[in-house]
């Protein structure tokens, strides 16, 4: 939703008023881009959110009583999602891909390089769902025991968080199919890929406290 | 172009008023009789917690009164003399002065340091407070709205229904460090009485230890201080201190189970009882086996318990010690220990104990379960109407009273 | 509106040309720029900041009518007025409308007023996702409120302890709708905080550093960083006991294993430096308004400064001083003790650089003045009664008790609300172009101060004599009859202050409808910036964005020292303000798809209490209003605005690009040679009655 800033002509109508003596543009005072800026201070914020997310895991996830069904080491199957993981790795390279790409104004390997992240990042929710299926029926529901709440919830918002992220790639690939994302847009396209990243290294993070330490 | 201020001579005095007027509240507000003064402490413990806050609030009202006054003084020295001088206003400004680093650097280290010493006796009184021995454990429990307390007089360090379990009123040696075990059925409760030490949270799931400790023989009032709900405003509880050998007598004599009564009114309440009250209620010795087919009070209560009422008329209060159980004889509102019971010349508080037993809901919020609740298998929250009739009323209370 | 012009970055077309793509909106774009359907649709900075405070003053006035129940209910020992039941949901609703419907807005309201022209800007950054945080804030309130007629309102308090929040101990709806409405205006606050933290780090005008920037700017700016950071942690906290109530999830079920302290660790890692979110922005107002009537710069203006920064950082360090008899550990207890003693020294050289400002000064007693003395002096007591809670076991007496209720009453109302009261007076003329009575600005002040205390002061005592706070009653014999009796016929006097704020606005305003005075673009003789424009405000807020050398800019053109070494007057504030008629300042369009995404928020939320449809509908409407919002261009090329051969400026706007966390996926550039809109003639739109501005 990111609005304006809008750009001044230097070169005013012939009857613009005091308006027009404006001096010449200036930068925005950082340097960044309003909408830059604003991904970076998004970001930040989405760091609580997760940090938050991920403490009441940590906080939650040894607490099951006996008998309440199965905990974490009871369910995880680290081969297969390593390899999702890997997937969702792989996507952060075709997305430094497609910024790259777009930045030397190269349109069409930017589109492609754009449907392959959103191809693996659906490859990625689909394993997650996959997974989830299979929890379920080992045992594990969303209100089966709070190692189930707190495990769902974790990697659901994370889940999410891909899911939006993919809409937002087929969105600028649908831009780009109609030739409006072109080198002048390359901003957009970069800092999308900021909140890509961002996606994926959380996951790292996931993976990491969820799946590895046990 | 500035808006006309007003004449400068009421000012000064137009400030000092609110404040001399809180000043004297202030003062006075020490004369009122409180039993739940914070400021008044009659045991160890509380009083460590009285001597570090004291000087605290010395210091602050120091303070205060440089601050109020310092800003005082400055709007009456520094107000705009505009009478005086009618062209300095605008032409002419005071001092253009900016700041002072030496000052900032002065008045930034100096609150420090006096902070640093405040909290250096905070440390103390605190890791103090934290590593009192103590002469015995007892077990708090919260629960909507009332509290258990458990003696381990089994003695396998464990609290559990074996060891005797009262209500109401927290019976301990004076003189002597109680540790407190407090934790929760339901919701956070806060156990607290403030003549005697701070508050401590009663977390379900959890255990956190808070040390009392009475001067002397009394009685200690408080109530719950965590928002717990409905009738949080009707929680409260009592400390009652008696002097160490009649403490001993009190435990032995509480682990007595109950005397079916001889009385012949006394008697149909005892029956009453066994019918109508073993739902959630036991007394030992009348109806254990009635309370034990009905659960045990677990499907009713979502807190799973009702208070053990086999020496129900050994308390000062009922009913979440909202009321006083015995007439109120020297007036001082506290039902002191040597009130209660008919050998020491007590009377029974018969309004309030009938009041009760007429409509409990009526007398104190809660959220009982109604029948179809029950059927659906929906505990609920306190004492429901029974719907007793005025002579069933009577039977109760004649039986109760020989809960001793 | 043209805030600023961008550098040269990747999305820049260059300088006057003339894109001819058609705009993806989905239906025509609104073009009124009067009446009320232009206050719907606006993205005016100005008047979203207005409209803030206007809804803010509706819950402010929900929740007082709760705070006079309250006491009334408490006024004598033993009464049921009415049940306790109900007492329950009016404390708890209470204390959440006036933290999260009253005071965040209040401050939201002064920032966004405010803060641009104090920076030089023409509007916030994003000035759509500022209307849809405005609107979201007033629907999520809305939603919050409507618990009254569904159900109950929320009972579990304000900071909703677990478990008894839960749907075994509460079982109405109240606690649903408290999840979910404080979730609604915590993403309103989220959006709004991005947007005015990169409005202040990159909207500055030429020359205006960040240590340039008024003190007002620089609080905003740490109390947007600070919600940036803290609401997130309460969203977590939101979602977890939503899929608890909703969704049968197991957060905070013992029985499961869960442990209740979660809760209070979560919500108080957020709820302290919300604390400092709710104090911030009125400390910033009173360091602006006390060197205007002192006639000194602020004293030590780096020391406010970075005491404030302080304050932030320090904010997150304290949290555990909220649960100091919650059960933790003695190390625990001692960490936070200690970082809550230190936290008081940054607060203290704030006041004590408040004072020596006013030491020597020449002091006007307007009605702004007073208030901010009145924060000065009041705000104190609370701190020191702050300093008494963080000393731990001093606390473990005062904690949940009315002496606690007393400490924060004298930081929210005595700091907060006196600070915003103070602030109200102050930009009054700015925002409205005429001055508030200042006759009846004094009484608002004396008998606010004087109510305030009488209402308050009484509740340290009522504290240390034990009782309890949030209690429906209380017996007599505790000593508690008369001070409770004193503090409820304060809050009744404090009624009667309010009342008197308001007789006051429609006073001035039928005085100044009969007889319109200007107030001059500098009624106060005032500092910073936004003096440098007419009052009110011009739509397009400067003419020409200013040029900053100095700190208090305004000031300096306005003063210069003279041969003697004696600052004296060199021009009146009117002779250095801008005239308001520029013409060729282009301004974005309005857009109602703001108010269409915020409304669906509340659609989803009953949705989720009560039937899933619902949430279905407003899900959908979320994602056109997304889309609606990524396809509008920032400016409608149609678009007449002023009056036609008005002047045409050859701006073009440019739709930067969609956010990646709105959920929009694709934009137009809008940027036809348009007619530009006269600024003034759409401030004289604005307020016709007041004559216009045009030059």
């Amino acid at each position: 939703m990111a609005d304006t800033v809008v750009h001044e002509a230097p070169t005013a109508a012939p009857h613009a008023g005091p308006a027009a003596v404006h001096g010449p543009s200036h930068a925005t005072s950082t340097g960044l881009s309003n909408t830059k800026l604003a991904m970076w201070v998004f970001l930040g914020s989405d760091c609580l959110l997760f940090g938050g997310l991920i403490s009441t895991y940590l906080l939650l996830r040894h607490r099951v009583p006996p008998g309440q069904g199965p905990g974490p080491t009871d369910v995880f199957d680290i081969p297969f999602t390593s390899v999702s993981s890997f997937v969702l790795l792989f996507s952060s390279l075709t997305m430094a891909l497609a910024v790259g790409a777009i930045h030397r104004g190269d349109e069409r390997r930017c589109r492609t390089f754009l449907l392959t992240t959103a191809l693996l990042g659906a490859l990625f929710v689909g394993g997650q769902a996959y997974e989830f299926t299979v929890f379920v029926r080992e045992g594990l529901g969303y209100t089966t025991n709070i190692f189930g709440s707190a495990f769902y919830t974790l990697t659901g918002f994370h889940g999410t968080h891909v899911s939006v992220g993919i809409m937002f790639l087929l969105g600028l690939f649908i831009l780009s199919l109609r030739g409006r994302l072109g080198v002048e847009r390359a901003e957009t396209v970069e800092i999308f890929g900021l909140y890509w990243h961002f996606v994926d290294i959380v996951w790292i993070l996931i993976f990491t406290v969820v799946y590895l330490i046990p | 172009m500035s808006p006309d201020p007003e004449p400068r001579r009421r000012h000064p005095l137009r400030r000092l008023l609110p404040l001399l007027v809180t000043l004297i509240l202030v003062v006075s507000a020490c004369a009122a009789d409180a039993p739940q003064d914070t400021l008044e402490p009659e045991g160890p413990i509380a009083r460590k917690i009285d001597n570090l806050v004291n000087p605290v609030f010395l210091i602050a009202a120091g303070v205060f009164v440089l601050v109020e006054f310092g800003a005082l003084f400055l709007a009456f020295k520094f107000r705009q003399r505009r009478d005086s001088d009618p062209d300095k206003d605008d032409d002419e400004l005071p001092t253009q002065t900016h700041g002072n680093t030496k000052l900032e650097i002065g008045w930034t280290i100096l609150p420090a340091v006096l902070l640093a010493f405040v909290g250096l006796f905070t440390l103390v009184t605190l890791f103090d407070i934290e590593n009192t021995e103590e002469d015995m454990t007892v077990q708090v429990t919260g629960q909507q709205w009332w509290w258990e307390f458990t003696y381990d007089t089994d003695g396998d360090g464990e609290f559990t229904d074996e060891d005797l379990l009262t209500a109401n009123d927290l019976v301990v040696p004076a003189g002597q460090n109680v540790r407190l075990e407090v934790t929760s059925r339901d919701v956070i409760h806060s156990f607290w009485i403030p003549k005697l030490a701070g508050k401590k949270d009663a977390v379900p799931g959890r255990a956190h230890p808070l040390t009392i400790n009475a001067d002397e023989p009394g009685t200690f009032v408080g109530q719950c201080t965590e928002y717990c709900g409905l009738s949080h405003a009707f929680m409260r509880q009592r400390v009652v201190a008696l002097p160490p050998d009649e403490f001993e007598a009190w435990l032995a004599d509480q682990q007595e189970d109950a005397d079916r009564p001889t009385d012949e009114q006394a008697a149909a309440g005892a029956d009453l009882f066994r019918s109508q009250c073993s739902v959630c209620h036991l007394a030992r010795g009348i109806n254990d086996d009635e309370f034990a087919d009905a659960g045990e009070g677990t499907e009713q209560l979502i807190s799973a318990k009702a208070p053990d009422l086999t020496h129900f008329a050994s308390r000062g209060a009922f009913a979440g010690a909202s009321f006083n159980l015995w007439v109120d004889q020297d007036g001082d509102e506290v039902v002191e220990a040597d009130e209660i019971g008919f050998d020491s010349g007590g009377e029974l508080n018969h309004g309030d104990l009938e009041a009760w037993l007429r409509d409990p809901p009526g007398q104190k919020p809660m959220d009982p379960v109604t029948p179809e609740e029950v059927e659906a298998g929906e505990p609920g929250k306190g004492m429901p109407n029974l719907n007793l009739s005025e002579q069933q009323i009577d039977d109760l209370v004649a039986f109760l009273e020989t809960l001793e | 509106m043209a805030i600023v012009e961008r550098p040269t970055a990747p999305l820049e077309l260059p300088p006057g040309t003339a894109v001819t793509t058609r705009p993806l909106g989905v239906f025509t774009r609104p073009q009124a720029t009067t009446g009320w359907r232009s206050w719907l649709t606006t993205i005016d900075h100005k008047r979203i900041g207005i409209m803030y405070g206007a809804a803010a003053s509706f819950f402010f006035l929900l929740g007082g009518i709760e705070a006079l129940l309250i006491r009334a209910q408490l006024a004598a020992p033993g009464q049921k007025l009415y049940s306790a039941d109900l007492y329950n949901q009016i404390f708890t609703m209470h204390g959440v409308t006036m933290i999260f419907l009253v005071v965040i807005p209040l401050g939201a309201a002064f920032m966004n007023y405010v803060m641009p022209l104090q920076i030089g800007a023409r509007d916030v950054a994003f000035p759509r996702l500022n209307a849809f945080s405005l609107w979201l804030f007033l629907f999520g309130g809305l939603f919050l409120n409507t618990s009254w007629f569904l159900g109950g309102g929320a009972d579990g308090g304000w900071f909703a302890y677990a478990p008894n929040t839960g749907v075994t101990f509460s079982p109405s709806h109240g606690m649903d709708f408290y999840a979910l409405g404080l979730q609604m205006t915590g993403i309103a606050s989220l959006a709004g905080a991005i947007n005015l933290v990169v409005t202040v780090l990159n909207l500055r005008a030429p020359g205006m550093t960040l240590m340039k920037m008024p003190v007002f700017t620089w609080m905003g700016l740490v109390t947007q960083l600070l919600l940036v950071f803290a609401l997130p942690v309460l969203s977590v906290a939101l979602f977890l006991l939503t899929f608890d109530r909703l969704f049968d999830a197991n957060f905070f079920n013992v029985s499961a294993g869960a442990d209740p302290l979660l809760w209070e660790h979560l919500f108080w890692i957020f709820g302290h430096p919300e604390v400092y979110i709710l104090i911030l922005p009125a400390f910033g107002i009173v360091s602006d308004i006390i060197p205007v009537f002192s006639r000194k710069p602020l004293f030590g203006y780096p020391f406010v400064v970075f005491s404030g920064i302080a304050i932030g950082f320090m904010g997150w360090g304290v949290w555990a001083h909220h649960m100091f008899s919650s059960g933790l550990g003695p190390i625990s207890v001692a960490a936070f003790a200690l970082s809550t003693m230190f936290i008081a020294v940054p607060t203290g050289v704030k006041i004590l650089n408040w004072m020596a400002t006013m030491w020597g000064g020449r002091l006007r007693f307007t009605t702004p003045m007073l208030f901010a003395i009145g924060l000065v002096t009041m705000f104190t007591i609370g701190g020191l009664s702050g300093v008494t809670h963080a000393v731990a076991p001093a606390d473990t007496q005062q904690t949940d008790t009315y002496y606690i209720v007393a400490h924060f009453h004298y930081v929210l109302f005595g700091g907060a609300l006196m600070g915003f009261l103070g602030g109200l007076y102050y930009w009054w003329p700015k925002a409205f172009g005429f001055m508030l009575n200042e006759k009846l600005g004094k009484w608002n002040f004396w008998l606010t101060l004087i109510g305030f205390n009488l209402t308050f002061g009484p509740m340290h005592i009522l504290g240390l004599q034990g009782m309890p706070r949030r209690i429906s009653t209380y017996a007599e014999g505790f000593g508690f009859e008369f001070w409770n009796a004193v503090a409820t016929a304060g809050a009744f006097f404090i009624a009667v202050a309010m009342l008197v704020l308001v007789a006051n606005v429609w006073v001035s305003w039928r005085a100044h409808r009969a007889d319109p005075v200007d107030p001059g673009p500098d009624p106060w003789d005032a500092r910073t910036l936004e003096w440098s424009v007419q009052s009110p405000t011009p739509t397009h807020n400067f003419d020409a964005v200013p040029t900053v050398s100095h700190l208090d800019e305004v000031w300096h053109r306005k003063y210069e020292e003279n041969a003697e070494g004696k600052v004296v007057r060199i021009a009146s504030g009117a002779e250095v303000a801008q005239p308001g008629d520029g013409t060729g300042v282009h301004l974005p369009s309005p857009s109602y798809w703001p108010l269409v995404m915020a409304a669906a928020l509340p659609l989803i939320g009953y949705g989720l209490i009560f039937n899933l449809a619902f949430a279905a509908v407003g899900g959908v409407l979320v994602l056109l209003a997304a889309f609606g919002l990524g396809m509008e261009p920032a400016d409608d090329p149609e678009a007449q605005h002023g009056p036609a051969g008005e002047g045409h400026g050859n701006g073009h706007a440019e739709d930067t690009d969609e956010s990646a966390d709105e959920g929009a996926d694709g934009e137009e550039a809008g940027g036809e040679a348009v007619p530009a809109v006269t600024g003034a003639s759409t401030a004289a739109d604005r307020t016709p009655e007041e004559g216009s501005t045009d030059g």
